[in-house]
């Protein structure tokens, strides 16, 4: 246990724990206080349920050496169809939202069908599933705005736990459970993570990299798919609008969280912290009556400032390494 | 008893026959050593045991029964392990995942990571490896981690262990230890079969050898104990060469070198390199895989850092800075082993390629307007048009892409860039590889040529009779480290003699 909690202290996850604490009580003594009350408490982690799951759907994908280009065109479309089938069609609310899930995990299966059958890149696939997308999203919503569906989805949405803890933050926290416990815990995720860290050393252990791509992508669809209902449930209204600005969040998570672009890492941990600070990043703004666009500059540069440390780390991980081998061998060695 | 066996083996690629008629045979509780040069068909006999390749005749037998593998977790399912050159593990996974990847134990649909922890620590515990189940194996050292992909192939229960070159990257002292497991092994009653090209390690650990020489075996499970060193060399090299014959050369002795090395170590693990090349000579840097022979090419090229000593080109002493600084300033070129990845853009056409180094010489300026400076395409062929001539590059124009020409083509266009340029000093790296042998007769020639008009030539390679062919000294490498030089008498059989037994020597002369 000891080990692992010092394994654990030199951790990306540490890092952005640490950063976290120390960026809530700036920003709580700058507020005077402010932001311990319910409210404001209650509206920080309001606005954190989708931006968490965004970015742990674009993650699932980098686990396995992919990416989805698509977050939000399948969030912003499968919204939109529920919202649609409610408003216009009378459509129960628990049908339309499983629909809606079930929409956005058949998307993400055929991405991971198409990287997987026609062996074109994930980058050009997902691109044009975007693409696709966005276009059956304006169709289906035009310039519209749909907001007449029921009362009792909008009040799941808005409610929250002793008046703190939103219902959709919890729910974000529970599929991040689920996708953790999935990846660490279970042969499909250990898998998808030997696929991703070393697809021919996988495939000689009998793994099927093709599999993995497959229930990467559907995961990232069925992630999203729970986006998109929490989305309608937390909006006042839906249109073609949703979904527009996931993409670049839905990388920053995972990438300042320490996932590795060339896949094989599971970061659940460090993608919600970094979605935290994203979140605080735009409180601050919202503090300070800062400019909209400072919270683009700051994250833009925090990611990159995330990248270059991750390197400056394994490198010098590479050299501990290489220095230790020579000693090891006499410390292990054997009689 | 026999636990494995390879019969009467044919393996056929194009215009080639790979393996011809090769049997082997794994004893049960014995150590079986499979020897070649580079090229012999090691890695495609390798290759079919594991089920990546198929042969094309012949047959495999497990426990006396025939069995056919579609693929490596096929042949590994049926009991051979195989530890590959290439390290198999995947970084992040712990020591324990690692070595039962194939089939992770699981209770109520979760990873059991309380039997990952003790299973994997049984198969640790046989190989007497002293190591927390739960490390990250990117805290493995090299030798440790080669361990753990032994205790991986060990438990699909092998039976048959196929080690290729397991001491390629690890030291002396990680080598003794992995005999050792390799010696427990085999009491056990299992069957290693041993890749080396280190022969002490051979007659240290193995009982048994196969011999393998152009595809075809020249001696099948013979006794280590009847063999001498020398005999194990003869039988690797015995091949009788069909000499291209070159025209006769003499290069002067007493002319400054244009490219000498003084005392060079580098980042990479060099250390003390001397050599020198003069105008109109080629030296070849003789040297099995890895044994850093493009590493220093590399670090010439200002590639990797020099750490000590000294290069001088032209008599003055120089530290190059890169690539660019090399070819612009000292008149360098490197033609690469890799023609495919560095050597050409296959997606361009062969004019393109060749111009690349010159474009600066070539290029116009269009009129006074300042930064529109551009390549006309007329000078660019007509540049083209004299290396295709000169190197016979068959082409039907200038504009065909060099993707679509044949190896030894590509490889004449990777050699064209660098006369355009006006090199003198010529690095080549591995210049035959895959190339069929007349063209690589062809190629011979064209180096020779090149070195008869002045040009000093650096030729580093692994194909033993390519080296004799060409080289007016052979400078031999081993372990980063230059092991001797022989002037080359151009007589097959003394030289192959003399530059393996220079590879081969005991540790203790170096």
């Amino acid at each position: 246990m000891k080990r692992f909690a010092l394994r654990f202290a030199r951790t990306t996850e540490m890092t952005l724990l640490v950063i976290c604490v120390v960026f809530f009580i700036g920003l709580v003594i700058a507020s005077h206080g402010d932001l311990l009350e319910p409210n404001s408490l209650r509206v920080l982690l309001q606005f954190l349920a989708v931006p968490v799951l965004i970015g742990l759907a674009q993650m699932v994908v980098l686990a396995v050496g992919q990416l989805n280009l698509a977050v939000g065109a399948v969030g912003g479309f499968t919204a939109c169809a529920m919202g649609v089938l409610m408003a216009d069609h009378g459509v129960p609310v628990p049908l339309a939202l499983l629909i809606g899930f079930l929409l956005a995990s058949v998307a993400g299966l055929l991405n991971g069908l198409l990287v997987v059958l026609t062996r074109i890149n994930g980058f050009i696939v997902t691109l044009a599933t975007m693409t696709v997308l966005l276009g059956v999203q304006y169709r289906l919503v035009g310039t519209r705005t749909v907001d007449a569906y029921p009362q009792g989805l909008k009040s799941f949405g808005s409610h929250a736990v002793f008046g703190v803890l939103p219902l959709i933050f919890l729910v974000a926290l529970v599929v991040a459970a689920l996708l953790a416990v999935m990846l660490r815990r279970t042969v499909p995720g250990r898998r998808l993570l030997a696929s991703g860290g070393n697809p021919i050393a996988a495939r000689l252990s009998g793994i099927s990299n093709d599999r993995s791509v497959i229930i990467a992508h559907t995961l990232s669809g069925a992630i999203l798919g729970v986006a998109a209902i929490l989305t309608v449930a937390s909006s006042p209204g839906v249109n073609k609008s949703i979904g527009g600005d996931w993409l670049l969040p839905s990388f920053a998570a995972p990438i300042i969280g320490g996932a590795l672009l060339t896949g094989g890492s599971a970061v659940v941990l460090g993608t919600v912290l970094a979605a935290f600070i994203v979140r605080f990043v735009d409180t601050a703004r919202a503090e300070f009556s800062l400019e909209p666009s400072w919270v683009n500059f700051v994250v833009g540069t925090v990611v990159l400032g995330s990248v270059v440390l991750g390197q400056v780390r394994s490198r010098r991980q590479e050299r501990r390494t290489v220095v230790k081998a020579p000693d090891a061998a006499v410390a292990g060695g054997v009689s | 008893m026999t636990l494995f066996a390879a019969e009467r083996i044919d393996k056929l690629f194009p215009g080639v026959r790979a393996l011809d008629d090769v049997t082997l045979k794994l004893e049960a509780g014995s150590v079986h050593a499979l020897l070649g040069e580079n090229g012999a068909g090691k890695s495609t006999l390798i290759k079919v045991i594991t089920g990546l390749y198929k042969p094309d005749g012949g047959r495999l037998l497990l426990d006396g029964r025939e069995v056919q593998f579609g693929s490596p977790h096929e042949s590994a399912s049926a009991g051979i392990g195989v530890v590959h050159q290439e390290r198999n593990l995947i970084p992040g996974f712990s020591v324990g995942e690692n070595i039962l990847l194939q089939s992770l134990p699981t209770s109520r649909g979760l990873v059991d990571r309380a039997r990952i922890r003790s299973e994997a620590a049984r198969w640790l515990a046989e190989l007497d490896l002293d190591l927390d189940p739960d490390k990250p194996v990117t805290e493995l050292s090299v030798a440790q981690a080669q361990l753990v992909e032994i205790a991986k192939a060990l438990s699909v229960e092998s039976q048959v262990l196929l080690l290729d070159e397991p001491t390629a990257s690890i030291t002396p002292n990680e080598a003794e230890r992995l005999f050792r497991v390799v010696d427990k092994l085999k009491n056990d009653g299992r069957s290693v079969l041993f890749v080396s090209h280190k022969l002490e390690e051979v007659f240290q650990i193995c009982d048994t050898v196969t011999v393998l020489r152009d595809g075809s075996s020249v001696l099948e499970s013979g006794a280590l104990s009847d063999l001498t060193r020398d005999q194990v060399v003869d039988l690797m090299v015995g091949r009788v060469h069909e000499a291209l014959t070159l025209p006769p050369r003499t290069v002067p002795a007493d002319v400054e070198p244009l490219l000498e090395l003084t005392g060079v170590s580098t980042a990479t693990g060099h250390a003390d390199v001397n050599l020198a090349v003069r105008p109109g000579e080629i030296v070849g840097l003789y040297g099995l895989v890895g044994a850093g022979r493009s590493e220093l090419a590399k670090a010439l090229l200002g590639l990797d850092r020099i750490t000590a000593g000294e290069v001088r080109v032209r008599g003055q002493v120089v530290r190059i800075k890169n690539v660019r600084d090399a070819l612009k300033t000292y008149k360098i070129g490197y033609v690469t082993e890799n023609r495919k990845e560095e050597g050409v853009f296959l997606e361009q056409s062969v004019s393109r390629n060749i111009a690349v180094t010159v474009w600066d010489r070539l290029r116009k300026a269009l009129g006074q307007v300042p930064f529109l400076r551009y390549v006309p395409k007329k000078a660019e062929t007509a540049l083209v048009v004299d290396y295709v001539e000169q190197l016979g590059i068959r082409i039907a124009s200038p504009e065909q892409l060099a993707g679509t020409l044949s190896g030894g083509n590509q490889q004449k266009v990777s050699l064209a860039k660098w006369l355009a340029a006006k090199t003198e000093i010529l690095i080549i790296d591995e210049p035959t590889v895959g190339i069929d042998v007349r063209t690589k007769d062809a190629f011979h020639t064209l180096i020779w040529d090149l070195a008869a008009n002045g040009l000093a030539i650096l030729l580093s390679t692994s194909d033993l009779p390519e080296m004799i062919t060409l080289a007016d000294r052979v400078v031999v490498m081993r372990d980063h480290r230059v092991r001797g030089e022989v002037p080359n008498d151009h007589d097959y059989d003394t030289m192959s003699q003399q530059v393996i037994r220079l590879i081969h020597a005991e540790r203790t002369a170096a």
